[in-house]
């Protein structure tokens, strides 16, 4: 066992690289193709348009009939000659070997392929020479419409190559059709010669060598054009005519495949294995380069711009919930002030025309319409001063809201209105006390009247209108009645005694209301603090956390482009590393 | 009205000299109503307008080699091309080069030809195996020969001198006789000039169509439209070209058909003339042809195709 040609590893090195970056289809080509290339003997592919003389000319190196030859498109599936010591023949369908005769084997493989779709080829073994020293000749269909079936079987029988002879006949001169055949299949293959065919039949052949060998030049292309007569060759085989045998090019044609082919076998599979490479790598660098080309992508502007709001956002939150508290703190105390000056300044009114009315009035003939007049009075007062507080409280949460949660209306004016009346409900019924027996005894009033206080605190509620102060004016409610009915000391100082009575019930009613008023504010403030309070927290922990995801997001984003160039760098200088040994290869074979 | 696309650098003289009738040879597609395409190698055959196109295999000889069967087997291919292809009325193999030569046989080229004739196998053979080979011919007139007859055309003459016919005339006769130039000929007289009026209309028709598809006017449009796909005569002339071609087979009834085609003539008496002239009986017969069950579609088709016109004969006299 030798040890392994160096091409065999950076066919194999290439392989890896295909499988690393999950090209499944070109590792299973250049599987194929290492199969192949390990096989003893190299396989000369016979290339070109149809009808050139292809398989005349294979015919024509072996000295036997074996191709089909006709003026017609005749070859359909490739035909592979090897060496054998005794000939034979094979036709390869899908899934079956016949072995039918050698003489037959190529037209019928072609005459059923044009019936069924499985054809793969015919194969014949000869003791040949040629052959012998370690050619596999192929024959291959003619080039056609790009796509047809025929063209398709071309294309794979030339992917197979290791080296390829280029068959165009001298009627005309190269088409820029064969030239382009040409230089891919250089790419592909880098041995190639070039043979022009039927140059018995063409009296101006040399002009057309000449021609052909400057259009190959001008293309690029490095192959050597031998002009040669299948016809010629196969009648100095028939007759042994040593000279027609030279006129016939084919001494020069195979003196060319035994230099470039066959003297060195492992430098052309070598070469041929480095092109397929070459190509491989090609394909596996050109998408890595662009990438690399391109730059690490720029962080994803958006998603910056949504960083930096989500940023200040938070900074403003921390920024606002020291001013929300002072507003408040501030609004509340202006609340007390004014809602204890509306409280004086209603129940000083109340007091001057009770000390008016007593001026005149009998107490003890008017008690009983008084201490209602009085009740509904009180009432009243509770019920705007208490309202007044509920709208401030209103007007204060709406505006301290408005500072907490600056850009959106996260708290409707319902929760605020739900959270103040809560505490307000107490101030709306205050407990106005009745007034005490001793009174009751005093103005000598009937029983039940407290019954009456009650029923009339229940109709106020009702439906005092909130605006009006106070809605009952004490003449209007009991007019002249009995004013001068009685008169003298008793009557003053009944009078007197009424005005005392009056005068401490309204300062008790100013105190426990004014209490309760004052406890009521005092929790709304701290219930409403408290809400704020936790509101601005939620909030500044939601723009704290979504700052933070979009951040550990960008973060994360820049790590993996990050990771990925570098391993963009790696692979494509692995790459590169593979490209040069190629290329040393390929150039060792120039 | 008719012109040849040159398919490679072939020169308008090498495929044709003198014509007979009122035809005029263009180089190139401009304006023409009938097209001979000329195709050095068979291969896909050129997508364009049946009625009006005739591929040519230009280069026949060397098609099979330059061997003395090549036309006939070149022959062969063209035919079994016409019978597949429906993009033209006929296929043919021809050598421009021998017509040619044919045509301009020196007398000099007459003698060289008719004294190597009677040289002895051994030594004519080796000479006959190239045409480099054959150049070496110590005969002042030898070096050109291959040029101009191309050594297809060598073998041809030579073999027909030793059969005896010698004379500069018979040698130019059998070349373009071999030459398969006077089956052109015939094709495009038969395809083209006969029927050159509708043809011609056709074209005109079509030139109409292009200008139309320019300037847009729909209701001139449908007119067009429809009268180029109901007109008559373009499927007269794709039927003809079917059954001489064997596309389309009539068996016994093939004759009639061509004549009721206009195959021999137009003129309304020349087509009856397998009919006993009687347009009437022939509509019947070939109406019950189309509806008979005993047929294929292609063939109930052609002869729906003569009942039409059978019935414009019976009408007005002609088929138009
Ligand atoms: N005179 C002459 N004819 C040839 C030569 N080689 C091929 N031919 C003819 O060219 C035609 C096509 O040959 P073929 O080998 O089938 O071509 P392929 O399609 O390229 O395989 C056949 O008619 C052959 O006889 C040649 O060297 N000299
Ligand atoms: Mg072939």
């Amino acid at each position: 066992m030798t040890a392994a040609p160096p091409w065999l590893e950076i066919l194999d090195d290439t392989i890896r690289a295909c499988a690393t970056l999950r090209r499944g289809d070109l590792v299973d080509r250049l599987l194929d193709r290492r199969a192949l290339l390990l096989e003893p003997g190299r396989r000369l592919v016979v290339t070109g348009y149809p009808g050139q003389g292809k398989s005349q000319l294979v015919n024509a190196l072996i000295g036997t009939d074996v191709c089909a030859v006709g003026d017609d498109l005749t070859t359909v599936v490739p035909t592979v000659l090897r060496h054998a010591d005794r000939p034979t023949a094979a036709l390869i369908t899908g899934d079956t070997t016949e072995a039918p005769a050698v003489e037959s084997v190529a037209t019928h493989a072609n005459k059923l392929a044009l019936v069924r779709g499985d054809v793969v080829r015919a194969e014949v073994g000869l003791p040949r020479s040629l052959l012998g020293a370690g050619l596999v000749l192929v024959d291959s269909p003619g080039f056609g419409a790009p796509g047809c079936p025929r063209t398709a079987r071309a294309m794979a029988a030339l992917a197979e190559a290791d080296a390829v002879l280029l068959v165009t006949d001298a009627t005309s001169e190269l088409s820029s059709l064969e030239l382009e055949l040409l230089t891919q299949v250089g790419k592909l293959c880098p041995t190639v010669l070039v043979a022009l065919t039927k140059i018995d039949l063409v009296p101006g052949w040399r002009r057309v060598a000449e021609a052909d060998r400057h259009r190959l030049a001008q293309a690029g292309v490095a192959a050597p054009l031998v002009p040669v007569s299948s016809t010629l060759r196969a009648a100095a085989v028939r007759a042994e005519d040593r000279a027609l045998n030279q006129e016939s090019g084919f001494v020069e044609l195979i003196g060319c495949l035994r230099r470039d082919v066959l003297t060195d076998p492992v430098l052309v599979a070598a070469k041929a294995a480095a092109a397929t490479s070459g190509l491989a790598v090609d394909q596996l660098i050109a998408p890595l380069r662009e990438e690399f080309d391109a730059g690490p992508r720029a962080a994803d502007t958006r998603a910056v711009a949504e960083w930096h709001a989500a940023g200040r956002r938070v900074e403003r939150l921390q920024r606002e919930s020291a001013r929300w508290q002072t507003t408040l703190s501030d609004e509340v105390a202006d609340l007390m002030a004014d809602l204890d000056h509306d409280l004086r300044e209603r129940t000083r009114r109340i007091l001057r025309e009770v000390d008016d009315y007593f001026e005149a009035a009998d107490p003890a003939k008017v008690w009983p319409e008084f201490s209602d007049w009085m009740h509904d009075n009180l009432t009243a007062v509770a019920e705007t001063n208490s309202q007044w507080l509920l709208d401030r409280f209103e007007w204060i949460a709406g505006r301290v809201a408005r500072q907490v949660v600056p850009d959106a209306r996260q708290l409707p004016a319902e929760v605020l209105r739900g959270l103040a009346t809560e505490h307000v409900v107490g101030l709306r019924k205050p407990a106005i006390e009745p007034f005490s027996p001793v009174q009751k005894a005093f103005v000598g009033l009937r029983g039940s009247y407290s019954g009456l206080l009650m029923s009339g605190l229940a109709t106020t509620l009702a439906g005092l209108p909130l605006i009006n102060p106070i809605s009952l004016g004490a003449g209007a409610a009991f007019g002249a009645r009995s004013v001068f009915e009685e008169r003298g000391a008793r009557l003053k100082r009944r009078q007197a005694m009424a005005k005392t009575t009056a005068q401490r019930h309204v300062d008790d009613f100013f105190l426990s209301y004014g209490k309760e008023s004052k406890d009521a504010t005092r929790l709304i403030h701290r219930a409403l603090r408290d809400r704020f309070a936790e509101v601005a927290q939620e909030l500044r922990d939601a723009a704290a956390e979504s700052a933070r995801l979009i951040k550990r997001d960008l973060d994360a984003e820049a790590a993996r482009r990050t990771t990925r160039a570098a391993e963009v760098r790696r692979e494509l200088e692995r790459l590169l590393a593979l490209r040069a040994r190629i290329e040393a290869v390929r150039g060792r074979g120039a | 009205m008719m012109s040849a696309i040159l398919g490679e650098g072939v020169s308008v003289e090498r495929v044709a000299v003198d014509w007979p009738g009122p035809v005029e040879l263009m180089d190139g597609e401009t304006d023409a109503d009938a097209v001979v395409y000329l195709q050095p190698q068979p291969g896909t055959l050129p997508d364009t307008d049946a009625v009006s196109t005739l591929v040519v295999f230009s280069r026949a000889d060397e098609l099979g080699g330059g061997r003395v069967d090549a036309l006939v087997s070149a022959r062969g291919l063209a035919r079994r091309h016409a019978r597949t292809s429906n993009g033209c009325q006929d296929v043919l193999a021809v050598s421009g080069l021998v017509a040619l030569a044919g045509a301009t046989l020196t007398p000099d080229e007459a003698r060289l030809i008719a004294s190597l004739s009677t040289l002895p196998r051994t030594e004519i053979d080796p000479l006959l195996l190239s045409a480099d080979r054959f150049a070496t011919y110590p005969d002042p007139a030898a070096v050109a020969l291959p040029t101009r007859l191309g050594l297809f055309g060598i073998r041809l003459s030579i073999a027909t001198a030793r059969r005896g016919l010698r004379s500069h005339d018979a040698l130019a006769a059998e070349l373009l006789r071999a030459s398969g130039i006077s089956d052109l000929r015939e094709s495009i007289t038969r395809n083209f000039v006969d029927r050159a009026p509708v043809l011609q209309a056709l074209s005109a028709l079509r030139a109409v169509d292009t200008v139309l598809r320019e300037d847009p006017r729909p209701q001139l449009a449908n007119d067009l439209e429809r009268l180029m796909t109901s007109a008559h005569e373009p499927r007269e002339l794709l039927l003809l070209a079917a059954l001489r071609t064997g596309r389309v087979s009539l068996g016994e009834h093939t004759e009639e058909a061509l004549y009721l085609l206009g195959a021999h003539g137009t003129s309304p008496a020349t087509r009856l003339t397998l009919t006993n002239g009687d347009s009437y009986a022939a509509a019947l017969h070939w109406r019950t042809l189309a509806e008979s069950p005993h047929h294929t579609t292609r063939e109930r088709q052609a002869a729906h195709t003569i009942t039409r016109t059978c019935e414009a004969l019976i009408t007005t006299g002609a088929v138009h």
